[in-house]
């Protein structure tokens, strides 16, 4: 049974990425990060709400980037750990570990 | 105001598109060293390809670069010919020698985009290329100290330092720390004792927020590629112990190491410097991340 050029297009431009929440704020939790930009904080209007002190407003940007995610320190207080060290922005990859206030999450792309 | 790195290549030897270097990049040596405006590029491998890219989205794009290349192997050079910014005509591009008329690496850039080579020649390209130079090892650029100081390897190879406002980044790759008569080697069960690094490096080093070293081989590895010119990752650890740096960036994967390989060799440096007392932070250098100091 063949499969279109169509369906192998579609099939490789799309990557889905994800984050499972492991330890911090309420029950775990996989979160979606489907779409162009979004904020996780403090803040009322972030998408993704951590309710820690630890966290600043606006602490950290999710943008899709082609089939990458970026992941970018909104020059938070406290920072953002990616496997456990300080970065300012990093391309995600599959399996990756980021602490954020007191919230740990494990990124996943499919 | 603050310095930003960028890691665009952190691979040694070959371009390494694999799927067990997806994590840390196959790219070869290409790190970004920003000082607010004043923008460095050490070393021209196959990452600078995407860094071309990624500086034609930014918001003004620069318009004036100052190339530093450790020295003119393949993978520190293969990536000028595919980074755009070289055909844009209003982009100033400072490539630097060692002292005044040392102008060995433009040449060996020009050379390889002879027609043997590659389709556009050197004469063509419509950024403005200058050959610019140190003086003896030392300039101010930018507002940024700039030094340079030598490293062993086949050839000559020269580590930079990057300073201002108090933050001090080092690049040095390509270089082969090597084990003295005495010590104990290969340290297979990371056992034994700090080992002595030449003082000129350390002092050369000293006090680095970032050191970013040549760590192809882990102990096993380096023992069959003695005089090869590159570092062991414990040696590397030793010497930014020795010389206080606060953070180390393991640089210059060999491409035979896995991503899995690279989280070994991090893990086991860490329990090195745990063990001597030092509160040394260790990463690997790893493609499109970004460090702030």
């Amino acid at each position: 049974m063949g499969v279109s050029l169509r369906t192998l297009r579609r099939e490789r431009l799309t990557r889905r990425h994800m984050l499972e929440q492991i330890e911090g704020d309420g029950p775990s939790a996989q979160i979606a990060l489907d779409r162009e930009e979004m904020v996780l904080g403090r803040a009322a209007d972030a998408q993704i709400r951590l309710s820690s002190s630890k966290a600043s407003r606006h602490h950290v940007f999710f943008r899709l980037r082609g089939t990458d995610c970026v992941m970018v320190d909104n020059d938070s207080h406290n920072g953002v750990l990616l496997n456990g060290v300080k970065v300012h922005s990093a391309v995600l990859r599959d399996g990756d570990v980021i602490h954020v206030a007191d919230s740990v999450f494990v990124y996943r792309e499919e | 105001m603050p310095a930003f790195v960028t890691f665009w290549g952190t691979r040694g030897a070959i371009p390494t598109p694999a799927s067990w270097t997806r994590v840390y990049g196959g790219n070869t040596s290409c790190v970004e060293i920003r000082f607010n405006d004043t923008l460095f590029i050490c070393d021209a491998g196959s990452g600078i390809r995407e860094l071309g890219k990624d500086l034609a989205r930014r918001n003004p794009p620069p318009k004036t670069l100052h190339l530093i290349i450790s020295h003119t192997h393949w993978d520190h050079i293969q990536g000028f010919p595919f980074f755009s910014p070289v055909y844009m005509p209003d982009m100033r591009i400072h490539v630097y020698g060692q002292h005044a008329n040392d102008d060995h690496t433009c040449r060996v850039l020009s050379g390889q985009m002879s027609e043997e080579f590659f389709p556009v020649s050197f004469k063509e390209l419509g950024a403005r290329i200058v050959a610019d130079h140190l003086h003896d090892g030392r300039r101010n650029i930018g507002g940024v100290e700039v030094s340079s100081f030598p490293l062993n390897h086949p050839g000559g190879s020269f580590g930079y330092c990057f300073a201002k406002d108090g933050r001090k980044i080092v690049y040095a790759t390509d270089n082969e720390l090597e084990i003295q008569p005495g010590e104990l080697f290969p340290d297979l069960k990371n056992t034994g004792p700090l080992r002595r690094m030449p003082e000129a490096l350390v002092q050369a080093v000293q006090d680095a927020d970032l050191l970013i070293w040549d760590a192809q081989y882990d102990e096993q590895e380096y023992a069959t590629k003695k005089k090869w010119g590159h570092s062991c990752c414990f040696s590397a650890t030793d010497l930014a112990i020795q010389a206080r740096a606060k953070n180390l960036a393991l640089f210059h994967h060999d491409p035979e190491c896995t991503d899995r390989a690279v989280d070994d060799k991090v893990e086991s440096c860490r329990q090195r410097a745990a063990r001597f007392g030092s509160p040394l932070i260790i990463r690997a250098a790893r493609e499109g991340v970004e460090l702030k100091f």
